[in-house]
């Protein structure tokens, strides 16, 4: 594809008003170095925490990672690109997680990981969930990611955001009671067999990985 | 060779796709559409929604955190 | 350095700091770092739960009794962390690195800005939403991470459950940008 004539006038009638944000960045590292070196004094775990949070938000705002698009776009505007690198980040993090669960299981331990009561409540929380994220322009990490950025939107929204967590908090104890107490926690390897939950859901990762690639190009030539 | 502008500086995603998307129908060949942005994921899902359709896209970083777009209709 | 050598560095830096990752190395990155963080946290990544202790200790500072909320009484490792204060709780520790990370990483590429509202309509959405994914993310034991990501990665049916009704969600999210927001 070559690039237009047009294309090329526009471009260099723009006036280049661009500055650097070394000091910006200078200012970043510093306070980055002090905290981990701080935080090392108190403990050495919340030091390697920190930097684990540090590497997290450079991730998402490098790779425009989004998991509100990756839900969203595929309604909205036909996309699964960023779907499908959901589906890639579950599968990397599930064979990792595999290792950890299945090791402390032959040790004779519990289950680990997030393994929660699921019910009607889990519909609820995700329906609320996923309006929230939809018309605030972004979930719980999009959130953090954008007030990194400079979004004024994302500095409004984790107000109501802490609020609401906070009403959650204090009807725990009328959700445990009526819904959470009944609802199974279910370990998927449990039911089907270590292998079998496995191999399994890796392979229903893989199968949705196809659909959404389909889905994507299913209109295009 | 029509030239029209979408302003979305200030606009969260996927507002900015979706008003190129909705003007999209009225350009003709050889158009050009220009969107200024400042929103980082538009930057991603606009050219490639415009690649996807196999169109002529460039991006120009006009100052810090904000971009134009320019897609060419080609087909 | 030949200039060749220096423009190929150019280009690497150029790559890693200036432009764009692609969306499917964020996700293999996101996941190596969720195994990570799983090892050195005892479980895996989540955002949501450390705003209820914000939210506690914000409370606390105007006097407010937050350790009687049933979050806390009922959990008795949550009522633990309540009195561990916000720089012994790792899930806080987490989200304030990941804000800060994100600003190192917007201006080191120059691309800093502060972006402003455009209109009424936005504050709305943001104080609606934010409200929404905040009691949500209480019913359904964590938010598109805790529940999701970490869920559906932890082989737990809830996870799944979650990623199907939060697509539900974005459907009706995506008729109230349509029609409010455009």
């Amino acid at each position: 594809m070559s690039e237009t004539t047009v294309i090329i006038k526009r471009r260099t009638q723009t006036p280049v008003k661009k500055k650097s944000q070394i000091g910006y960045t200078a200012a970043a590292l510093v306070v980055i170095i002090a905290m981990g070196v701080y935080l090392a004094q108190v403990k050495t775990l919340l030091s390697i925490i920190w930097f684990l949070g540090i590497a997290l938000g450079v991730i998402l705002q490098k790779s425009r990672f989004c998991f509100t698009a990756s839900l969203r776009d595929p309604i909205l505007t036909g996309s699964t690109t960023l779907t499908r690198a959901t589906l890639i980040a579950f599968a990397v993090a599930m064979v990792g997680f595999a290792a950890l669960q299945f090791t402390t299981l032959l040790k004779g331990g519990p289950v680990t990981g997030n393994v929660s009561p699921v019910g009607l409540h889990t519909v609820i929380g995700a329906i609320l969930f996923g309006i929230g994220m939809v018309i605030s322009g972004g979930c719980a990490s999009g959130t953090l990611m954008r007030m990194g950025e400079g979004f004024a939107m994302q500095w409004i929204s984790i107000t109501t955001f802490i609020l609401g967590s906070v009403l959650g908090a204090i009807h725990f104890g009328w959700w445990t009671e009526n819904f959470f107490r009944a609802a199974p926690k279910i370990y998927i390897p449990e039911v089907l067999g270590w292998a079998g939950g496995f191999w399994g859901q890796l392979a229903v990762l893989a199968l949705l990985y196809v659909v959404a690639t389909w889905y994507e190009y299913r209109n295009i030539d | 060779m029509a030239e029209f502008t979408i302003d979305a500086l200030g606009e969260a995603c996927p507002i900015p796709l979706l008003k190129v998307q909705k003007k999209w129908p009225e350009l003709q060949r050889g158009d050009v559409l220009v969107v200024n942005i400042d929103h980082s994921c538009a930057l991603k899902n606009i050219p490639e929604w415009a690649r996807k359709q196999g169109q002529n896209v460039e991006v120009e970083e006009v100052e810090d955190g904000v971009w134009d777009i320019y897609i060419e209709k080609i087909d | 350095m030949t200039a060749k050598a220096v423009q190929e560095l150019e280009t690497l830096k150029k790559a890693v700091i200036k432009d764009a990752w692609p969306y499917w190395l964020g996700g293999a990155l996101l996941g190596l770092l969720n195994i990570v963080i799983f090892i050195y946290m005892a479980s895996p990544w989540g955002v949501t739960t450390a705003f209820v202790f914000w939210g506690a200790w914000i409370y606390q500072l105007f006097g407010g009794h937050s350790e009687t909320w049933s979050f806390f009484t009922l959990q008795p490792a949550m009522m633990q962390a309540l009195k561990g204060g916000l720089l012994n709780h790792g899930g806080s520790i987490i989200n304030i690195g990941l804000i800060v990370g994100a600003f190192l990483s917007a201006a080191a590429a120059s691309q800093f800005k502060i972006k402003k509202i455009k209109s009424g309509r936005q504050v709305i959405a943001a104080l609606i939403g934010g409200l929404l994914m905040g009691y949500g993310a209480r019913l359904s034991f964590g938010c598109n991470v805790g529940a999701y990501f970490s869920g559906i990665a932890s082989m737990s049916l809830h996870g799944w459950v979650f990623g199907i009704f939060i697509f539900v969600g974005a459907y009706f999210g995506s008729k109230l940008v349509v029609k409010y927001l455009m």
